[in-house]
Order: structure tokens, then C-alpha cells, then sequence
């Protein structure tokens, strides 16, 4: 499901030259038919501003946590693939 | 909810510093995109943040500490953590990435398997074909150039034992991925054909071996195919039919290396049509007294 750019901006209470920056940064990426954002992304922005805001993480700070933070998820998307195919064995 | 002070592990004199610290604390082992895997983190990170919401804005802790207003309806609202849209089944393509286990995919162990099966979901989709093999090379192993449905011609080569059903994978030769990622892979069945004198039983081989009257009674040389080649095979003196006599190591190669046995089951064949000859020199046999095939039955 995707957000307007409004919706989204509003919801994860953004400015648009912010978000042009995570963008840039690669921190948030656009879907690639659309180039919309979803809830996913929504949801992930609020966890960018918990880390800049609340928990006092610089930009590079924000930038490795976010590639750990992608590498856990992808690492547990894999390790619940796996044992699921392992109990549909 | 507790008292925020509790929940921070301050004093109701800790200073802004102070409570920032705490607060910072807490929430990196209970904020729930942190922790993804900690089911509790949630609600241990409402908390925090709902007394942190409070102390941390000077005016609030002021009237919290006179008592003017309590700890409730501090709560963040908030429907989702990030957590809750990645790494699941329909996670978004757009933010993996597998540079936190693709060593263990090169690895040979059941880790790696896991990985290479769960990976597959992003990969290009896998290839189903079937390949009908003969028999002696799905036992000593072989080469095959075959077409595919696509028009591509691919080599594959048997392993040696190879088995009915086995599922040979040729990593790469699938379908495209459909973003970045890997082809899938073309998984070939194997069907293995029947061979005319050969039957496959396990990692051993049967043939049966007709031999003539003389070979039985006298003993012989006999020349006998095996998968490896002929051999010489000696029968004994007085083999009956039925007989089975055991080539060690003509058999199927196994995955240690080893082989099976060919086991040869003699066949005790008379001429094709009735000879006289051979009926009076039987009827003229004696015969002895221990010669009674059928004394064992009941």
C-alpha cells in the first residue's frame, strides 16, 4: 500500500528537504515502480527520528545502525525461511 | 503505570543529563526495532518513553512534582514499529540485503543448505526438467549435452551411482532473478532407463546367467558382463540354478568411494528343443541316494 507524499510527510511529521536527504542518504528508499512510500517506510522513519531525536545518534551513526538494522531483518527473513522449509520437509 | 522516576532508575533530583542517560539506556535495549526479536520490548519501551515524555520536559516534571498532574495518559501513540514490515515473508526487497550471511552460503554444511534454500525466495525462481538417463551411465557417471525448453544448451554431468529420481541442480541456469538478485537455479530429475541384462538393487548389481548343462555340472570359465566390463567369471563344479555367486566391487559406487558387489544369479538352461541323446544319458544316470531336491519339504 502506498502513501501520498503529503500523507507520508505529515504522518511521520517531515519536512520534504529532510526527507530529500534520507533519500539521498539511501536511508529511505522509494518504491522502484511507483517511486512512493508505503507504511513500511513510515514506519521506518520514525525509527530514523527515535535515533536522532530521542536517542542522540548523528547522522553516520544513523547510517551504520540503519545497515545493521537491514542486515538483522534480512538474516531473520532468512532464518525463518529456513525453518520453515526445514519443517516442511 | 509506575511512577516515571522508577521506570528511569533516577532520583526525583537527577538532572536533565541524568535522565536523558537513563532514558537512553533503556530505550536501547527495549526499543522494539532494536531488539526485533524481543516480544516485550514493546511494552517496556512505552513505558520508558511515556516517563521520559514526562521528565524531560521541564514544565511537566514541574507539575508532576507538585503534584498538579499524575503519570497517566503520558503515552506515545503509535501503531507500528518498523520491525513489524521487515524481514517477514513480505518484507520489502528494498532494504535487504544479505551482506550480513552471504559467507555462509560458500560453506558446506547444513547452515549453509538453510541459507541457500531460504535465500532462493529472492532469487530468480528454479527450473524444473526431466532427464532421461541409460543405465550404465547413471552407474559410472557421464556426460550430457541437453537443450532447454528456453533454447539454451547446458552440459551436465552424472555423478557416478547416480538414482532413479535423483535431483541434479545447476545453480545459475533458472529463471532471472527479478530485481538484482541471483538466477534461480534448473533442478534436473533423473529417470533412469532399464537395461536389458542389468538390474539395480541398491549399490549392487543382479544379472542372471544362463550357463549350459556341462557348465553347471563340470565347473566353467564363463564370460560375464559386468558395468565395469566383462569378466571371467568362475563357476563352481556342480552349481543348481538359483545359485548366486557375489562379484566383489562390480557394483554401483557409492558416495565413499567405495562399490557394490555384482551378484550373478545362475540360470540353468537346457537345449531349446527335447534331445534324445540327453534324455537316455539322464535316464541312464543312477542317480544316488542323497540326490533328492525336495527332501526338505514339509
Amino acid at each position: 500500500m502506498t502513501l501520498a507524499i503529503s500523507e507520508f510527510l505529515a504522518r511521520a511529521e517531515l519536512d520534504e528537504a529532510t526527507l530529500e536527504v534520507w533519500v539521498t542518504e539511501g536511508w529511505l528508499i522509494p518504491d522502484q515502480g511507483s517511486g512512493a512510500f508505503g507504511e513500511g517506510d513510515l514506519a521506518r522513519a520514525r525509527l530514523i527520528k527515535d535515533l536522532m531525536k530521542d536517542l542522540g545518534v548523528n547522522a553516520e551513526g544513523v547510517d551504520i545502525i540503519l545497515h545493521l538494522v537491514d542486515q538483522i531483518h534480512s538474516l531473520r527473513g532468512a532464518l525463518h525461511a529456513a525453518s520453515r522449509a526445514h519443517e516442511g520437509e | 503505570m509506575k511512577d516515571p522516576y522508577d521506570i528511569l532508575g533516577v532520583s526525583r533530583s537527577a538532572s536533565a543529563d541524568d535522565i536523558r542517560k537513563a532514558y537512553r539506556k533503556l530505550a536501547k535495549q527495549s526499543h522494539p526495532d532494536l531488539n526485533p526479536g524481543d516480544k516485550d520490548a514493546e511494552s517496556r519501551f512505552k513505558e520508558a518513553s511515556a516517563a521520559y515524555d514526562l521528565l524531560s520536559d521541564s514544565e511537566k516534571r514541574r507539575r508532576f512534582d507538585a503534584g498538579e498532574i499524575d503519570e497517566q495518559g503520558a503515552e506515545r501513540q503509535r501503531e507500528h514499529y518498523y520491525r513489524d514490515f521487515a524481514g517477514g515473508a513480505n518484507a520489502d526487497p528494498r532494504y535487504y540485503t544479505a551482506s550480513g550471511f552471504a559467507d555462509f552460503g560458500d560453506a558446506d554444511d547444513v547452515l549453509a543448505e538453510l541459507f541457500a534454500r531460504a535465500g532462493r525466495r529472492r532469487r530468480g525462481g528454479d527450473l524444473h526438467f526431466r532427464l532421461r538417463v541409460n543405465f550404465l551411465d547413471a552407474v559410472n557417471g557421464g556426460k550430457e549435452r541437453v537443450t532447454l525448453p528456453d533454447g539454451r544448451t547446458v552440459d551436465i554431468t552424472i555423478p557416478p551411482g547416480a538414482e532413479e529420481g535423483q535431483v541434479l541442480r545447476l545453480r545459475g541456469q533458472g529463471e532471472a532473478a527479478p530485481q538484482q538478485g541471483e538466477a534461480g537455479d534448473a533442478l534436473i530429475e533423473l529417470s533412469v532407463a532399464a537395461h536389458p541384462l542389468f538390474e539395480r538393487r541398491g549399490h549392487d548389481i543382479v544379472l542372471e546367467l544362463p550357463i549350459t548343462l556341462a557348465e553347471a555340472v563340470a565347473g566353467a570359465k564363463v564370460k560375464t558382463p559386468t558395468v565395469h566390463g566383462a569378466v571371467m567369471l568362475a563357476v563352481p563344479k556342480n552349481s543348481s540354478s538359483g545359485a548366486v555367486l557375489r562379484l566383489r566391487g562390480k557394483g554401483v559406487r557409492r558416495s565413499d568411494g567405495s562399490f557394490g558387489d555384482q551378484l550373478v544369479k545362475l540360470k540353468l538352461v537346457l537345449p531349446p528343443t527335447p534331445d534324445a541323446e540327453l534324455e537316455a544319458f539322464a535316464n541312464s544316470w543312477s542317480g544316488r541316494a542323497d540326490y533328492q531336491p525336495r527332501k526338505d519339504w514339509p
